[in-house]
């Protein structure tokens, strides 16, 4: 193994120490919240942990087998968050916010806009 | 091996460190900062400028064309996808009032959301914040 390529798995390795530590904090964001949007929010950046997690893996190992789960992830790993930003944080409204049988504003609120 | 594909493959190390550094960088604020909309902008180096190094940096590493091809069309879902989550978790964040009022120094959407389809001003039931 000539010097290059120690350079190579040692930086390699940093790489993928730095976004296992990365994901770690983004879990303690996702159970601390304190809201449900917080936690839509970081599990998207989990799921961007991910694809880079599977990147290094890829690079360090030199093959492409995962690849189809990076795509898969990048393709559908929003909808979680989408979902819980649609249906779930709507739950915990601030309380002095106006009664949905008010008059209506500009744009609709959150439960039956954008349809 | 020669040394062009030598220099590819460290140069394609530094990029994954390098993107791999933004993602502990956008995790450090998403753990530091105060509200869902300061998160948000913390989140968004992960999944664009960190994602793009990554992926770039696999690139130079495996070189065929394939997988350049499927390196390319993971980039481009994420860059797809990524902003409408976070559009929609920042619309409902304002809208549920997880807005930090104290960072703002204008708020013309709350303007424009109080002011009634007349032109009324109805401001009594503008977002007063959490």
């Amino acid at each position: 193994m000539s010097g290059a390529e120690v350079v190579d798995r040692v930086l390699l390795t940093t790489a993928g120490v730095m976004i296992l530590v990365a994901g770690a904090l983004v879990l303690i964001r996702v159970a601390r919240g304190p809201s449900m949007l917080d936690r839509a929010m970081a599990l998207d950046v989990c799921a961007a942990l991910m694809i880079a997690g599977i990147g290094v893996r890829s690079a360090f190992t030199r093959d492409a087998y995962y690849f189809p789960v990076m795509l898969v992830v990048a393709f559908l790993g929003f909808t979680g968050s989408v979902g819980i930003a649609r249906f779930i944080a709507v739950r915990d409204r601030a309380p002095d916010l106006p009664d949905p049988d008010g008059p209506p504003r500009a744009g609709a609120g959150p439960g039956e806009a954008g349809r | 091996m020669s040394g062009w594909a030598q220099a590819a493959d460290t140069a394609g190390a530094v990029l994954l460190l390098l993107g791999a550094a933004v993602s502990l960088l956008g995790a450090i604020g998403m753990l530091r900062l105060p509200d869902v909309l300061s998160r948000g902008h913390a989140a968004t180096n992960p999944q664009s400028l960190g994602m793009l190094l990554v992926l770039a940096g696999v690139a130079l590493r495996l070189r065929s064309g394939i997988d350049l091809g499927t390196l390319g069309l993971i980039g481009f879902f994420q860059l797809l996808t990524g902003p409408v989550a976070a559009h929609l978790v920042a619309r409902v964040a304002y809208r549920t009032g997880h807005v930090g009022r104290e960072g703002l120094l204008f708020d013309e959407l709350d303007e424009q959301l109080s002011r009634g389809p007349d032109g009324t001003d109805t401001a009594a039931r503008g977002d007063a914040g959490p």
